[in-house]
Order: structure tokens, then C-alpha cells, then sequence
């Protein structure tokens, strides 16, 4: 279900993940086969969720339906996320050293992204 | 308090516990429970939901944050916007909404090719280094020509960075 949502990436990502913690080069060295790839599924999957934030925060889907939509301090731990997205990136490097798929398992409640 | 996930059509989807789908008339409102702890994950799982949804019917999504003090109340805010919802409903029929972000000189040159495999799009303003920025609304048949389209003006235009994500529920298009 949560398949990849990026439908088409351009050869260069990092204009469009200026905010996304820079990938660091020094992992792909841990990585054995095809680091290349593996850089590249990471930087994906974390542009998937800055994406999705990024939708769910700029747009107003119906507008304000009822009382008790989100505080000012729910909103700004809402931006506060995109910081969360660096711890994440912190667990995904230490579980770099293995496989994809373990990196899949690494993201828990995320789902399977790459 | 519960929570206000999308708005959809009747016959009501059958939805996870905890989840509810609480009939509005001809409407249903897909509720769950309100998550004082807003997370990526939280809204991640919402969109899960909403793809789980959106893989076999047509919906509007809430917008995040949107509550109400109980089902009763969730079916009686539907009923009152029933033209309204109803009217978006029809606007989003059989479309997906797909995200475009642009970098480089000539972003706003790949908008009309875009713009004519979509039933509409919207304009929001690009963030630098950005120079384009915009949802268009897709007809799911047209999805792939739509990615295709993207793919060759990527590769036709010099110095040109084309991103496009989706397909997601139709965050941009709720108003009829």
C-alpha cells in the first residue's frame, strides 16, 4: 500500500532536499554491494515523508469543519517534525550497515517505503 | 473528542478498528480516534488510511487536526455541508492529485504541458531554489502518460530538475 510516491526523480535530488540531512558519503562506504543505490532509496524514502509533511502542513484540506482543529503549539510541533526526520535519519545510519530490507524493518510504524 | 479523517460516499467503506465509518445521509464520515501526540507517524498512518481508502473509492481528505466532540457530531457537520461535499466530491470523481516541484530556469515552461493531461491544477508559490510549484488533479487513467510527460521534459530541457510524488488523495482540490 505505501509504495513509493515518488513518481519521477530527477538525476540530481539535492535541490529538493536542501532541508534533509546531507547523506553522508562515509556510509556508503559501509555499504557492500551498489552504494549507489542504496544512497539513493534512502534519500527517497525520506523525501516521500518530507513530502507528505510538507502536504499536510501547507494545504488546507476542508476547511475548519468544526471547533478544536490543531492548537498553535500543535502546529509548531507539527514543523518540528521535519527535525524529528533528523533523529530518524541518525537510527537509519546506525542500521546502515545492513541490507535494505533490514533498513525497511529499521522504520517500524513507517511502513515499507523503499 | 474524535477525529475527522476523509469524507467519502455511501455505501459506507469497511475501515480498521479503530477507525469508523459514520453514515451521513448519503455521505460518510471516516473517523478515528483524536491523537494528542502529532508525529510523523501519526500523520503517516493517516495517509496510509487514506490510500487504503482511496484505492477503491472516491474521497475528500480532512484536514489534519480537524475535531469533533462525537460521531453524532462528525454526521451532523457532514449534513450541513451535504451540497457543498457532495459538489467536491464530484470535482475529485476518478482523480488522483500529483505533486510537481521544479528547479531551474524554465519551471514555469513545463506547466501547460502538464497542465493539459490534468482536469486542473494549483499554482502554490515556489520556494528557492524552486521555480515551480504546483498540484494538478489526474485523472487515474492518465496517471502514467502524466509521469511519461514529466520524464521527457526532464530529459528535453537543459539544465532543468524535475520532481513529481503521488499519487495522493486530493489535498488540493476540496472545494467544489
Amino acid at each position: 500500500m505505501s509504495a513509493d510516491k515518488i513518481l519521477h526523480a530527477p538525476p540530481d535530488l539535492d535541490p529538493f532536499a536542501r532541508e534533509l540531512p546531507r547523506l553522508d558519503h562515509a556510509l556508503s562506504r559501509r555499504i557492500d554491494a551498489d552504494p549507489e543505490r542504496v544512497q539513493r532509496g534512502l534519500a527517497q524514502l525520506v523525501l516521500t515523508i518530507v513530502e507528505l509533511l510538507r502536504q499536510l502542513m501547507e494545504r488546507q484540506a476542508l476547511r475548519r469543519i468544526d471547533g478544536g482543529t490543531l492548537s498553535d503549539e500543535q502546529v509548531e510541533r507539527l514543523g518540528q517534525t521535519f527535525m524529528e526526520l533528523d533523529r530518524r535519519m541518525e537510527e537509519l545510519r546506525e542500521h546502515f550497515g545492513l541490507t535494505e530490507e533490514d533498513l525497511n524493518l529499521a522504520l517500524g510504524p513507517l511502513g515499507n517505503l523503499l | 473528542m474524535i477525529e475527522l479523517y476523509a469524507i467519502a460516499e455511501q455505501p459506507a467503506p469497511e475501515v480498521p478498528s479503530p477507525l469508523r465509518a459514520v453514515a451521513a445521509g448519503s455521505l460518510v464520515a471516516v473517523c478515528g480516534p483524536a491523537d494528542d501526540e502529532v508525529t510523523p507517524e501519526a500523520l503517516w498512518q493517516r495517509e496510509m488510511v487514506l490510500e487504503g481508502l482511496m484505492a477503491d473509492r472516491n474521497l475528500l481528505p480532512v484536514r489534519y487536526g480537524t475535531r469533533v466532540e462525537d460521531e453524532e457530531a462528525a454526521a451532523r457537520a457532514v449534513e450541513e455541508r451535504r451540497e457543498h461535499l457532495a459538489a467536491a466530491l464530484e470535482r475529485v470523481r476518478g482523480a488522483v492529485e500529483l505533486s510537481v516541484r521544479v528547479v531551474g530556469e524554465a519551471g514555469t515552461a513545463v506547466h501547460e504541458p502538464l497542465l493539459a493531461l490534468a482536469r486542473d491544477a494549483v499554482v502554490s508559490r515556489p520556494q528557492a531554489p524552486e521555480s515551480h510549484r504546483a498540484a494538478y488533479l489526474v485523472d487515474r487513467a492518465a496517471i502514467q502518460e502524466f509521469v511519461d510527460t514529466v520524464a521527457a521534459l526532464q530529459r528535453t530541457t537543459t539544465n532543468l530538475q524535475v520532481l513529481c510524488t503521488g499519487p495522493w488523495p486530493p489535498y488540493s482540490f476540496t472545494s467544489p
